[in-house]
């Protein structure tokens, strides 16, 4: 598999480096200051989940982590952990390289400073905590504003339920998916976006929601 | 003997007592009334020994009071109405009084047989209930009972086994389990709290008694019948029922553990086959991914050859990912069930399709003002792909899709329709057997997985025929929390 994967990446213009376990990756990682790191959950020694919060202060690199187990809890605890994206065993090269790319590109789309996040005609300016579509000013309520803006920040990434309702209601948030559906179901309202084929906000089955980049 | 005299002595003892006292009280400061004391005398002994002894003492005391103390003093005449009178009353209080103690007393005796009855059947009970397992607590039972009066045999069964006491003759065995079967005693019967055996020719009965989960047997003389052994019986009868009913709660707890257990073991097995069985794939298609890569430098009709074994491992993990699905569906694992908005969920499914939609006309008609449903997110998201994955296959380029929900009858009704063939009638109720297809390269699970979702929900699903081609329509219940608009 991972001779495989490297082969592949290296056919599309990928400098790959390959290590054999948790420890290793994080020495690597450190060392090598990768733009991505492929984690297999699966690892032996570390356990995957170690390896991946080991992983966050050697390293600034986008994580997606690779599993053979497509439970969502799994996942949801993967990118709780820090991962940037979750892809599941198997796949074809072609769309891990979609994956990675897409990574690439949030990571460079998110510079600081930058006032306007766009996503179609949604347009979010940070600085003045507008919302517009299509040049329409939409308003929000605060929470509805926060839920938006912090998946405009991380606009493609998929956010879990739990992140979002730290991120929006607070560390010691008391509440549950509930909370968070209810106010995106507000939020589609007034973008007129339909639940059933979203524009901007995309529902992540079992793990949370994602703002389409 | 002398303990059944000695009252009347002392009856007639007191009388002369208090003759004499009223004498010498009378010869020193002579006061009228003084006769009141024999009434104090007559009181105690009706309290004290009851009728016999009062009315003893009251005669003497009237005799010994007109002879002593009404003139003419010596004699025994009675004149006038008034000393008859005066007698009368002593006579009365001494009935009356003696009465009222009796009653009394016979209270007190019964309230204190009951609490000795209950003193004894608390410690009995408790010592059952706190036998370290059910069958030394039924013995418990089965050999107090057995030590009443009258009571030659206290036995308990349950499912064709005897658990206490004399084991059971196979005919034995079979009125008891008529007994039990259709819940009627026979030859005793328990009320109002007593053990009640019916009358039979002989003196000794055996009476089978049903209870919730067993039968008690109990060979009993029906000559003997003391109200407290009776009591006593029926209380152990209770007691019984009590005990056989932990007994099955205990069996069924049990039952229920190696249930978990084998449904953890399942999951565990599934989950680790899944592994297995995947790894494998994913290398597959991982090294055939990379060799079609135009950069790998394979020829053309090579690059064509490896895009087909990744359609085919592809084919095989869809397959492999079915086949578990369902067994985790039939090994019947959780669902994890929470208000979602369908819309959602139809959203979701729509969008992981998106690439074999592209040359499909999707309609969409899930209002949004839907109230929410109660459902396992991802497994409906499954039925509801599965679903359209089947319209697509069965819908010419360019054909219409529909998807649409609406809520009916306290349900939501979900269909998922396209324009195409109809499925032939024989083949509607078929088309969700598992590994039944009409296509040549379809796995059959995947219609076959939606029903038992929907099962698994409480809805239903069904096939049918319109005009412009196949409909499937299931239903899913409806959230009790307000939807989230």
């Amino acid at each position: 598999m991972q001779r495989a994967l490297r082969a592949g990446l290296s056919y599309h213009d990928f400098d790959v480096r390959t290590v054999g376990n948790g420890e290793d990756a994080v020495r690597e990682a450190a060392a090598w200051r990768p733009d991505v790191i492929l984690l297999d959950l699966g690892l032996p020694g570390m356990d995957g989940f170690e390896t991946l919060r080991a992983l966050r202060p050697a390293t600034r690199a986008a994580v997606i982590v690779v599993s053979v187990m497509p439970g969502e809890k799994d996942k949801v605890r993967a990118l709780d952990a820090g991962a940037d994206d979750y892809v599941v065993k198997p796949f074809g090269t072609d769309e891990l390289v979609a994956r990675i790319r897409a990574v690439l590109r949030r990571q460079g789309d998110v510079p600081a400073g930058e006032p306007v996040i766009r996503a179609g005609d949604l347009e979010i300016d940070l600085a003045r905590r507008l919302v517009s579509v299509n040049g329409q000013a939409v308003h929000l309520t605060p929470t509805e504003y926060e839920l938006l803006r912090y998946l405009a920040l991380h606009a493609g990434k998929p956010v879990t339920h739990t992140t979002l309702l730290r991120q929006v209601w607070g560390e010691y948030a008391v509440g549950d998916k509930y909370n968070t559906r209810y106010v995106v179901a507000q939020i589609r309202k007034k973008l007129g976006d339909d639940p059933a084929n979203p524009r901007y906000v995309v529902n992540e089955p079992g793990v949370g929601y994602r703002l389409e980049a | 003997m002398t303990r059944r005299l000695a009252p009347y002595a002392v009856a007639l003892g007191g009388a002369v007592a208090v003759t004499a006292a009223i004498g010498l009280v009378g010869a020193v400061l002579p006061v009228s009334g003084l006769s009141a004391l024999y009434l104090l005398l007559v009181l105690w002994l009706a309290t004290r020994w009851g009728r016999g002894p009062a009315v003893t003492g009251s005669v003497a005391a009237f005799l010994l009071y007109d002879f002593y103390f009404v003139p003419p003093v010596g004699t025994f005449t009675v004149r006038g109405p008034a000393e008859l009178l005066e007698l009368a009353v002593l006579l009365a209080v001494a009935l009356v009084t003696s009465q009222l103690a009796a009653s009394a007393r016979r209270a007190r005796a019964t309230a204190e047989a009951l609490a000795a009855d209950s003193r004894s059947l608390y410690v009995l009970a408790t010592g059952m209930l706190r036998a370290p397992d059910v069958a030394a607590g039924l013995s418990m039972v089965s050999t107090s009972a057995e030590q009443l009066p009258g009571v030659s045999r206290f036995s308990v069964t349950s499912g064709g086994v005897t658990l206490a006491g004399p084991a059971l003759t196979p005919d034995e065995m079979r009125q008891a389990q008529w007994s039990f079967d259709s819940g009627k005693a026979i030859g005793a019967a328990i009320k109002d709290g007593l053990f009640r055996a019916m009358r039979t020719h002989g003196h000794a009965t055996t009476a089978y008694l049903p209870l919730a989960s067993g039968v008690v047997v109990i060979a009993v003389d029906t000559a003997v019948g003391e109200v407290s052994d009776l009591r006593m019986l029926a209380a152990l009868v209770g007691l019984a029922d009590l005990l056989l009913d932990r007994r099955r709660a205990a069996l069924e707890s049990e039952r229920a553990r190696g249930f978990e257990a084998s449904d953890r073991m399942k999951t565990a097995i599934l989950s680790s086959l899944s592994h297995e069985l995947k790894s494998p794939i994913a290398s597959l298609r991982a090294g055939l991914t990379a060799l079609a890569t135009p950069r790998a430098g394979m020829h053309p009709e090579q690059r064509e050859l490896m895009e087909d074994m990744d359609r085919q491992a592809t084919r095989l993990d869809h397959m492999v990912g079915e086949l578990l699905l369902l067994s985790r569906l039939e090994a019947g694992v959780d669902l994890a069930r929470e208000p979602h908005s369908f819309a959602d969920i139809v959203g979701g499914s729509l969008r992981q399709l998106r690439g074999a939609l592209r040359d499909r006309d999707v309609v969409v008609r899930v209002p949004t003002d839907l109230p929410d449903v109660e459902v396992d997110e991802l497994q409906v998201g499954r039925v509801v792909t599965n679903l359209v994955e089947n319209a697509i296959d069965w819908t010419p380029p360019h054909g219409g899709i529909e998807v649409g929900a609406a809520t009916r009858d306290g349900v939501l009704e979900a269909w998922i329709e396209n324009d195409g063939d109809a499925i032939p009638p024989a083949d509607l109720d078929r088309v969700f057997d598992a590994f039944w297809t009409r296509r040549a390269h379809g796995t059959g699970l995947g219609l076959a997985i939606a029903k038992r979702v929907v099962d698994a929900h409480g809805g239903v699903i069904r096939a049918e025929n319109r005009r412009r081609g196949p409909r499937f329509v299931f239903t899913l219940p409806l959230a009790t929390v307000p939807a989230a608009q």
